[in-house]
């Protein structure tokens, strides 16, 4: 009855007990375990679509054991990451890999840190020309490329460079990471990646309208200034096109600067508009222009005399081109050229002619005056490259960033365009009138350059992951604004054909862990630990027989009825 | 996995308490009562001690050994000593003899020392894809504890329970609970002054801490002698 009455007293003394200890224990089940060895930015493959044909990496989340390229041969990969700094890249390994659909469980790119506009700064970057060709035939290969397994890029710091070489070591000594050896695992728990929904394109145009004598009807002649400002990369969140087409947009917000000076008096006020253009789309076959060209007025389209659009002017040395769609023996074509070369001329700089064709049957546009020419506007793009780039190709990849762009290159070509532009406004064609003279109040300003092309090589843009508001768009429409006269956007949808997968950036946890083997060794460690202390305890308190007695059952009970 | 790991570490850091308890004469007489009574008594004693850190101490910015903090702790340590005394002597037990009284009360003791110290982190850490020694090296440092703890109630049960013990050995006794009690002194003062590594500091716990229970075992059959 005592004993009873005890135990009832502790039970009552437990129950309100039992609700704290429930509750603490739900609190403490929702602690966020974040303790891993590294934890690093990384950011994935882009993920897309075009006609229905899946291209990219089609997964995003990672749950695999890590290892370096020294893995032992006729290893068994498809559930192995391997992580290839960019040093250490054999192309045509990868290529193998991809083409021949091996079985893979994720790959991870690991960037030298002088590229990340993050804390890259404005370190040189060593062998330049192999860097960049290394990572141009790279992005080539993994954007056409149908990947069944995530595909990240991250840069290289000492946390990740620990954990590399230990995974080598590991890697030398023969023993992949598996289950069962231990190692290294690499986790991403993301979602699976989702199709981004009706991927909007943002055109911005702004408008200087010209000086109208009284008393003239005609609507003045128009030129047109325009250049694509998204991009497209191997890894989205990095792609932020410094040469292509970064340089185009400074160029163009410069040369809106400088002539808006001159329009806003309306003494110097030519007798042409000037129609500014900021196009979206561009890697797209310049699929955003298209659509602000059919946009257009056709009264407004037959008034444009030219076009020039600017596009990769931020790394040429001395040299640089006009592409044309119309043979060079055209009237106008002849007039821009040779009013080009004069300025050329005297800023001690080479432009050349090219030409190509269009072939209205084949939907790749390449250059942007392209579009221009299919709705019969002469157009001219001015690049610095000299051969027409492939789809997805030069539209701001993995080494486009700030250590590639050449402010004086870009100073050198804006001078050249705003020369060119105001002798056939004011019409000193020939003449050798300097307007923008250095050191006048109509100078080109280099600080102006480059603090846009600072912030440009900070800002990511590709086209399906830029909303509607986004805050640079904004940012862009606003400084146009302050440039024109008059500033519209126009929303489009970009062409049906290609769908993007979000899920670009994202934090890969990298834990060290042990393996199964092991966790059983201490288990049996631990048992028997626990089987020789309670012997020990037994023995020394109540003596060897009763150690004895617990094994052996009495046998005198049966013994005794029997 | 991680959940294994996690069994394993509780296993190593419980499961001596409930092996000593099966395994001793305690679980015959029953002694549950005591020992859950001991732990209560040890909340209390922590929650007094955190109350007189808090308004005592002071944060240091740097890791380092500060002989006047250290002192400080040593003496709040000592409430440890007064909680024990407590339990020991105050609480009403039913007849249990002496010599499982002590056992029990120090069982209980360090079952909640180990609960309210390694419960938490364990839970926390343990879980994890991430692979430490820690977890493994805070278990054995429990079972140093509980083997500390039960030598500590045994010199005190000598000290306040027992009236007529030989004159020769007090001072010893004395010696040796005052040793015991300042332990958690001398380890901190181990991995912060000399700035050993925590493997070091567990197995310089689990040594004394049999050093102790060898020597203290010795005294507790001596004082038994001349009462037997």
């Amino acid at each position: 009855m005592a004993t009873s009455k005890k135990s009832g007293g502790l039970r009552d003394l437990l129950e309100p007990m039992y609700s704290v200890i429930a509750l603490l224990f739900i609190l403490v089940a929702c602690v966020e375990l974040c303790d891993a060895a590294a934890a690093v930015d990384v950011y994935r493959l882009i993920q897309y679509d075009m006609s229905g044909s899946p291209f990219g990496s089609r997964f995003a989340a990672l749950n695999h054991h890590a290892s370096s390229l020294r893995f032992p041969p006729g290893a068994d990969l498809s559930r192995t990451v391997l992580i290839i700094p960019l040093r250490e890249l054999n192309i045509t390994f990868v290529r193998e890999y991809i083409t021949q659909k091996k079985p893979l469980g994720g790959l991870l790119f690991l960037l030298p840190e002088v590229l990340s506009f993050k804390h890259g700064g404005n370190k040189q970057v060593h062998e330049k020309e192999k860097m960049k060709k290394l990572l141009a035939e790279l992005e080539q290969l993994l954007v056409n490329s149908n990947i069944p397994y995530p595909v990240y890029f991250a840069f290289e710091n000492d946390d990740i460079d620990t954990v590399l070489t230990e995974i080598k070591k590991n890697d030398a000594m023969g023993q992949p990471a598996t289950a069962t050896t231990g190692g290294y695992k690499l986790v991403i728990p993301t979602a699976e990646p989702k199709k981004v929904a009706s991927p909007t394109i943002t055109n911005i145009q702004g408008w200087l309208s010209g000086l109208k004598a009284d008393g003239d009807a005609n609507q003045l002649p128009t030129i047109a200034i325009v250049a694509s400002y998204d991009t497209f990369g191997a890894a989205p969140a990095l792609s932020v096109g410094g040469d292509s087409n970064g340089s185009g947009i400074v160029a163009l917000l410069e040369i809106a600067r400088l002539f808006s000076l001159l329009y806003s008096n309306p003494k110097t006020r030519g007798r042409y508009n000037l129609l500014f253009g900021l196009t979206s789309g561009g890697p797209y076959n310049y699929n955003g222009t298209q659509k602000w060209l059919r946009s257009f007025d056709q009264r407004l389209r037959e008034s444009i005399d030219y076009a020039i659009c600017l596009n990769s002017i931020g790394s040429w040395d001395n040299e640089l081109w006009i592409h044309v769609s119309k043979p060079p023996e055209n009237a106008y074509i002849k007039q821009i050229f040779e009013g080009f070369s004069n300025v050329a001329e005297e800023l001690d700089l080479k432009v050349g002619l090219k030409h190509k064709k269009i072939n209205i049957s084949n939907p790749r546009v390449a250059w942007e005056h392209e579009q221009f020419s299919r709705l019969r506007v002469t157009a001219a793009t001015l690049s610095g490259l000299s051969v027409a780039p492939e789809l997805f190709e030069s539209t701001g990849g993995l080494f486009d960033g700030r250590q590639y762009v050449n402010e004086t290159a870009i100073f050198r070509g804006v001078k050249l365009v705003a020369e060119s532009l105001a002798r056939h406004i004011y019409g000193h064609q020939g003449k050798d009138v300097q307007i923008f003279a250095d050191e006048s109040s109509l100078a080109v300003n280099p600080a102006y350059i480059r603090s846009w092309l600072d912030l440009l090589s900070q800002t990511p843009r590709v086209a399906p992951f830029l909303s509607k508001n986004d805050p640079f768009v904004m940012a862009l429409k606003k400084e146009l604004a302050d440039h024109a006269d008059e500033v519209n956007v126009q929303h489009e949808n970009l062409e049906g054909i290609f769908t993007f997968y979000d899920s670009t950036s994202t934090r890969l946890n990298i834990y060290q862990v042990a393996s199964v083997t092991f966790d059983l060794l201490l288990l049996l460690v631990l048992g028997s630990y626990l089987i020789v202390l309670f012997c020990f305890l037994v023995i020394t308190t109540r003596g060897v027989d009763d150690l004895i007695s617990l094994f052996r059952r009495p046998p005198s009970r049966k013994v005794k009825t029997a | 996995m991680t959940m294994f790991h996690f069994f394993n570490c509780a296993i190593l850091t419980f499961g001596p308490h409930a092996v000593y308890y099966s395994a001793t004469p305690l679980s015959e007489y029953d002694t549950l009562g005591t020992s859950v009574k001991a732990a209560l008594v040890y909340l209390g004693t922590a929650l007094v001690k955190l109350v007189c850190l808090a308004t005592f101490l002071q944060v240091s910015e740097n890791d380092g050994f500060d002989p006047y903090q250290e002192l400080l702790k040593a003496l709040i340590g000592f409430i440890d000593v007064a909680g024990l005394f407590f339990a020991l002597t105050q609480l009403t037990h039913r007849n249990i003899s002496q010599n499982h009284k002590f056992q029990a009360v120090g069982l209980g003791w360090a079952f909640a020392d180990s609960v309210l110290h390694r419960l938490a982190p364990l839970w926390v850490g343990a879980r994890g894809l991430e692979f430490t020694w820690d977890y493994i090296l805070q278990g054995l440092e429990a079972n140093a504890n509980l083997v500390l703890s039960i030598s500590l109630a045994a010199l005190g049960s000598l000290i306040w329970l027992r009236k007529n013990k030989p004159k020769t050995l007090i001072p010893i006794i004395y010696a040796c609970a005052g040793i015991v009690a300042t332990m958690p002194s001398i380890t901190s003062y181990l991995r912060r002054g000399l700035e050993w590594h925590f493997p070091k500091v567990v197995g310089f716990e689990l040594f004394t801490s049999l050093v102790m229970a060898f020597i203290s075992w010795q005294l507790f059959s001596a004082c038994q002698r001349p009462s037997a």
